[in-house]
């Protein structure tokens, strides 16, 4: 969706833009006149409130701008006690950036801060709380942790929120407070709020990603939140879900008939999942969804239609990666939809269509008149939508093909070269995945060679070879003509893609090959071409040479004895006497046919040889002198053959995203490719594979959460729907009813699972759940001050656990 | 696992740095971060990776009204999410500080931005990014006097034109956050306002492909719904839309559409055209959508033309006019556009249009739905690198713009010439010197060429033109395949009408429900307005 700045400015197109240039630089730029420090420091020690304000306005400026603003240190923070509020925000911006290089000085504001924790007003404790934990002071670590617990219970919440939020923190601060905010996370994860829960997600992510256990009685209650959450929790949840789904639903296919419904029930029965199985009654080959994972597929649909680019990107993964086809399908036409933000999305989103067209090009493909390059847009841009016109081009109908091939017709004759090179090869893949329009497509690329660009020609030769390689049988009068450009073509790598596919037709039709007139020809203008050029005459010649040998093999048989001999004598000592022992083996090949008048091929093949040997390139004397000892023997060339007449492997020349494919949907990885390394850049995982079946944890852990499935069982609606029901709540609000505390009901359960998980401190945890039952069941009775109690227990025991 | 934000980076119109906000970690600093960005080449993307830095840096990049905001994170981020928070960035500021967001707008409220910054983003996982939910616990004390100071233009439309005691109700109501359940998280507690409005903006952006032979490939309307409500209270709004076919339809005109969170889906589903919301206050984006003006497209070929699009512009674009082949010509057709009917305005309660000129209601003035004008009718033509100069520019209307040697050559025709009717604008390119000597140096090259045209299956144009001439036939024909690549290959034209939709999408109706809502005083009928505007930025580009 659009932003609403851009849709703003489209809508007041005439805006005096010079006019608030010029206004402001009067006015602005005297306010900013620079002070000194002591008249800053002045007003921060001011007791006018006013005048503290515009001295940490002065201080804030100078920290956005980079000015060293550290010598106020003392200065500022003795404001943190101010009631302005305003006041207080501006100093707990500034302790933020600064606490960490004044760590005493720092730790002088904790305590007012954590009487901050108690104010009335819940926007302060939110804020002290956020403050406290944002400190970068290790040493404070186990007071941020305790004023997390007392966030949990808050009231508010935006305290709440701001707690979940303060765990990864506390967590950076000091790792070795994680069982502590393990606990914390347990109950946040449960809370009522969805905005709570959705940053209890995204502290989740960060401190404990693998600790999946945690999650099983919250994952339904997760799930039916997911959709009220704000986008940035969506997005965490669904990055979380996604790995979590792979690690808790088998995949199961499954073959069902009627007929033999009882066997599979059997069989299906030790996989613990009866209720699947009452659901299915026929097809053929379905993709088993586990109930809970299509909860979780059927409530994230609605997201689909998000204003925000990433949450769409992020259901799409969690399609491809979790859902079956249908699923798929349904998020391609809102991928599509990313096509009209503004351009850094839909530069990013194509990267992500390319990467599903690569595994689905066939749903692409009624979407195909929106991947039609524009003249306005941007390489990276054009460049995946070239990519994507050829991956759905083999699913298209005939209207539609020709449609792209004029297309990319349109680009190839265009003036930017990138462009039109990226064209041809587009060009080239086209062909390639669809024999029936390959005549086309060579008609199109065989424009192009004769094109005054050198690079382009080149490009649209190798494009041609590939295609001819493909299907060789059918080629042999393109390669005539391309024999004939030879005349025109100037680019020594597109006259090297000639001659080599010259040489590779030199076998057909016997004597009536072209091959050894085109190289008769070459050879006059031998010294003025360049050397990859001269590499393929080469090769050229001794394949001519090779064939003239072999057909004059069959006929005279005789002829084999006499030099084969000195052939094989020489041919092991070669390798051993350097130069001497070119001019041996010469000798002995030229003077077997003498006696014959020579054959213009072999005449052919040694006046090569003597050009060869003169060149200035050490590479091409090697070559030449590998072919010349290959050939050296005329009635043995089996070793030749093989070596030069091998049928050549047909190349295939992969889409370019083809090397990402490794990479999950929506991550930066997947945009930065190769470059990343092979893993991908720093942070990133693969989705783990699927869990065997057997494997997966047992999904009655999650049916654990009885108690508050039932509380919102129909509630999948978005937040507006909410509106009538919050109204009562502001109006009949208790502070009991807001309490958070969404996972009252099961706290046995899930402490059983931590202890178990966290053997390894086996007394605290022990300890903590006997503590937390009785917590429990004091809440139970609905007692705000037990809690408050328990609460406070906790807190000592931890302290002297320490 | 998850990637956390962890600076922001703002530089003015000069790459000078003039805010840097850092979230976490140990990123680049500001001017350490401009020149690696600064050496990729242009068009740079908006994500680029710095393999080179320590520690490697992912850079995401965007460009808002001459302000460069860089983005860094150094290890595995969704790229989207961080642009999308990039825009959020900048759509909040220009609520705050003001549109548009200009340097000096920043630095003169640092308080406030910082304040804003912090909130949006907590230690690098981004918090709350609503402008309502912000205003609720953002301190502003200034912020009347900026914006009477910065965008309180006379005639300036948009939530800039609220009364100003609005805004006053606005900052009163900072600090008594509702201590319970928020209701909802886009719209802000105790909203007052003492003249309740309703305004409705459709906007539409062509993108319209055309062939040579002027048969349309492609023609979109990306349609967005911009909504501005100032309605004290909790109001309960219900719009209705419909499309040219009826109501039934909208589903298949209006194709893959985006909403606001606040929008009830399930609503929409059962009621497809029907949007019911609570609004968040001031002005955001309600939905999005895209009309596709082909829909017969995949029905088969040819039928279609330019002409059924109903565009109120038509090019057309010839190349390789002239003996030599030098010239091209770019054709305009100006059609009349008839507007989207009154039927709609006539349900809303009329305005006093002095207030917002261009919306949609009574009275005859330009631009409204009654009688839709053109404005800013602008034709790019992009052209080769070679060209070195146009020698020769006709145009039988507007004037043009070209610096030798440039890359696009524009067109402009001033909106009152731009009445219905056709233009022209014929050019002759000027290629780069060659020496004729050097050319001819090469000749049997060429002429190999022309035997290789030959005896294959291709006949270039400039072969067929080259026919009819007798004298200097080669020559000519030389140099026609030397223009030839001097000649432009496409056009684009750009405009703007208002009150007209290129989908014919009309808003039928805004309700306030009565029932559902809370806190409207009874009796109390809002301002509604409606404003329709089509824009083509370069969006209809015709292939030559």
């Amino acid at each position: 969706m659009e932003s609403v700045s851009r849709i703003s400015s489209l809508l007041e197109s005439a805006r005096e833009l010079t006019l608030d240039a010029a206004q402001s630089a009067r006015s602005s730029r005297s306010s900013l006149k620079t002070m000194s420090t002591a008249q800053i420091k002045k007003l921060l020690d001011s007791r006018n409130d006013r005048e503290v304000l515009e001295g940490l306005r002065r201080v804030i400026s100078m920290m956005y701008r980079s000015q060293p603003c550290l010598p106020f240190f003392s200065s500022v923070v003795k404001n943190v006690a101010s009631p302005n509020i305003e006041i207080k925000k501006l100093v707990y911006i500034y302790l933020l950036s600064h606490a960490e290089a004044e760590p005493d000085l720092a730790l002088l504001s904790i305590n007012t801060i954590q009487k901050s924790l108690s104010d009335s007003n819940a926007q302060v404790r939110a804020l002290a709380l956020k403050t406290m934990s944002g400190i970068r002071v290790p040493v404070i670590s186990q007071i941020v942790s305790l004023a997390i617990k007392k966030g949990l219970g808050d009231m508010s919440p935006y305290v709440r929120k701001a707690a979940a939020l303060a765990i990864p923190k506390c967590y950076r601060l000091d790792p070795g407070t994680l069982p502590q905010l393990l606990e914390y996370l347990g109950t946040l994860l449960g809370d009522k709020q969805y905005f709570v829960a959705g940053a209890a997600v995204v502290a989740f992510l960060e401190i404990c990603p693998e600790r999946l256990d945690l999650l099983h009685k919250h994952y339904r209650g997760l799930v039916k939140k997911l959709v009220d959450m704000d986008e940035w929790s969506q997005l965490a949840t669904l990055r979380l879900m996604t790995v979590y789904s792979r690690k808790c639903f088998p995949k199961r296919t499954r073959r069902v008939r009627k007929s033999r419904r009882d066997g599979t029930e059997g069989f299906y029965r030790d996989d613990d999942d009866e209720q699947e199985e009452e659901e299915e009654e026929t097809g053929e080959v379905v993709e088993v969804l586990d109930p809970d994972l299509e909860l979780l597929l059927k409530s994230i649909k609605p997201l689909l239609q998000s204003r925000n680019s990433a949450v769409v990107v992020a259901v799409a993964r969690c399609y491809v990666n979790l859902g079956t086809q249908e699923y798929v399908n349904s998020s391609i036409g809102p991928l599509i939809a990313l096509l009209r933000g503004p351009q850094d999305v839909q530069h990013i989103a194509l990267y992500n269509i390319v990467s599903v067209c690569l595994t689905r090009p066939e749903a692409f493909v009624k979407y195909a008149s929106h991947f039609l390059v524009r003249a306005t847009d941007p390489s990276q841009v054009w460049e995946l939508k070239l990519e994507l016109l050829t991956l759905i081009f083999p699913h298209c109908d005939a209207y539609l093909r020709s449609i792209i091939l004029n297309e990319l017709e349109h680009f190839s004759g265009g003036s930017d070269k990138e462009l039109v090179r990226e064209a041809v090869r587009a060009i080239g893949r086209c062909a390639q995945s669809d024999s029936r329009t390959s005549a086309r497509c060579l008609r199109l690329l065989l424009k192009q060679i004769t094109s005054l660009d050198g690079n382009l020609a080149a490009e649209s030769l190798t494009v041609i070879r590939h295609l001819i390689q493909q299907d060789p049988a059918s080629h042999t009068n393109t390669v005539i003509r391309l024999a004939k450009n030879l005349d025109t073509a100037t680019n020594p790598r597109a006259r090297a893609s000639i001659i080599w596919l010259v040489g590779e037709f030199s076998g057909i039709d016997g004597e009536n090959n072209i091959a050894p007139d085109v190289l008769r020809i070459l050879a006059k203008g031998f010294a003025d071409e360049a050397e990859p050029a001269k590499l393929q005459i080469i090769l050229l010649a001794a394949k001519v040479y090779l064939h003239h040998l072999n057909r004059s093999d069959i006929q005279p048989e005789v002829q084999k004895s006499t030099p084969e001999s000195p052939g094989y004598d020489d041919l092991p000592s070669m390798g051993n006497e350097g130069f001497r022992d070119l001019d041996n083996p010469l000798d002995t090949t030229y003077q077997a046919p003498e006696p014959e008048p020579e054959h213009p091929i072999i005449t052919l093949w040694n006046y090569i040889l003597i050009l060869a040997r003169y060149d200035t390139s050490y590479d091409l004397r090697d070559r030449t002198r590998l072919y010349k000892a290959l050939l050296a023997v005329p009635s043995s060339t089996q070793l030749a053959s093989l070596m030069l007449l091998a049928p050549k492997p047909v190349p295939h020349t992969p889409s370019p995203s083809e090397s990402r494919t490794g990479f999950t949907l929506g991550s930066a990885s997947l945009v930065v490719g190769e470059e990343g390394g092979v893993n991908g850049l720093r942070g990133f995982e693969k989705l783990p594979n699927w869990v065997k079946p057997g494997y997966e944890p047992n999904p009655s852990l999650r049916d654990a959460d009885v108690g508050t499935v039932d509380y919102d069982k129909t509630r999948i609606v978005p937040a507006g729907e909410r509106l009538d029901s919050a109204v009562r709540d502001t109006r009949t609000a208790s502070p009991s009813k807001t309490n958070g505390f969404g996972a009252a009901g099961l706290g046995k359960e899930k402490k059983l699972e931590d202890w178990l998980a966290e053997s390894e401190a086996e007394e605290e945890s022990g300890e903590e759940s006997s503590e937390e039952d009785a917590e429990e069941s004091e809440e139970e009775e609905s007692s705000e001050e037990a809690e408050e109690e328990s609460d406070d227990d906790d807190n000592e025991r931890d302290s002297l656990v320490k | 696992m998850s990637g956390a934000v962890e600076a922001l980076h703002i530089y003015d119109e000069h790459n000078r740095p003039i805010l840097s906000h850092i979230y976490t970690g140990r990123p680049l600093s500001a001017p350490q971060l401009l020149p690696l960005y600064m050496s990729h080449a242009q068009p740079r993307p908006s994500f680029i990776y710095l393999p080179n830095t320590s520690p490697p840096t992912l850079v995401f990049s965007l460009i808002h009204s001459n302000l460069l905001f860089l983005l860094t994170s150094s290890s595995e981020i969704e790229p989207l999410l961080a642009l999308e928070f990039l825009h959020r960035i900048i759509d909040v500021l220009e609520e705050f500080v003001g549109s548009p967001l200009l340097a000096h707008k920043v630095e003169s409220s640092y308080d406030v931005v910082a304040q804003l910054l912090n909130e949006m983003c907590d230690a690098g996982a981004v918090s709350t990014t609503e402008p309502n939910a912000l205003r609720d616990v953002v301190e502003v004390e200034g912020w009347l006097n900026k914006l009477l100071g910065g965008i309180n233009i006379p005639g300036k439309t948009g939530f800039a034109s609220a009364p100003s005691s609005s805004n006053m109700s606005a900052i009163s109501s900072t600090g008594s956050l509702a201590a319970n359940t928020p209701a909802l998280p886009w719209r802000r507690a105790n909203v007052r306002h003492t003249s309740n409005e309703l305004y409705v903006d459709i906007v539409e952006t062509l993108s319209v492909t055309l062939a040579p032979s002027g048969r349309p490939l492609a023609a979109f309307a990306n349609g967005t719904i911009a909504f501005t409500s100032k309605i004290s209270g909790v109001p309960d709004l219900l719009l209705n839309i419909s499309s040219p076919s009826g109501k039934q339809n909208i589903n298949s005109v209006m194709q893959l559409p985006v909403f606001h969170p606040c929008v009830r889906l399930a609503r929409w589903k059962e009621k497809p055209g029907e949007m019911s919301f609570v609004p968040p206050d001031g002005r955001f984006i309600l939905a999005g959508y895209e009309v596709d003006l082909l829909p017969f497209q995949n029905g088969h070929v040819g039928s279609t033309n330019a002409s059924n699009l109903k565009l109120p512009v038509q090019v057309e674009v010839k190349t390789g006019l002239g003996p030599t082949g030098s010239d091209f010509e770019v054709r305009l057709f100006i059609t009349k556009v008839s507007g989207q009917g009154n039927s709609s305005s006539s349900a809303l309660s009329s305005r006093s249009s002095n207030q917002l000129g261009g919306r949609g209601g009574f009275g005859a003035q330009p631009g409204t739905s009654s009688t839709p004008t053109l404005e800013d009718l602008v034709v790019t033509i992009p052209l080769p690198t070679d060209v070195r100069n146009l020698s020769e520019m006709r145009a039988s209307r507007g004037d043009t713009t070209y610096n030798p040697g440039g890359e696009n050559l524009e067109w402009h025709i001033p909106a009152k010439e731009a009445v219905t009717g056709g233009a022209t604008l014929r050019c002759t390119v000027a290629g780069p010197l060659v020496d004729d000597e050097d050319f001819e140096s090469n000749g049997f090259r060429l002429d190999g060429r022309y035997d290789y045209d030959e005896d294959t299956y291709q006949s270039t144009p400039a072969e067929s033109e080259k026919e009819p001439l007798k004298v200097d036939e080669t020559s000519n024909a030389r140099k026609v395949a030397q223009n030839k690549i001097l000649m432009p290959s496409s056009a684009a034209v750009s405009f703007s009408v208002k009150g007209w939709l290129a989908s014919g999408i009309k808003v039928e109706s805004v309700v306030i429900d009565t029932k559902k809502s809370r806190g409207i005083g009874e009796g109390v009928k809002p301002y509604k307005g409606v404003k329709y505007l089509t824009i083509s930025r370069g969006g209809i580009e015709a292939r030559c």
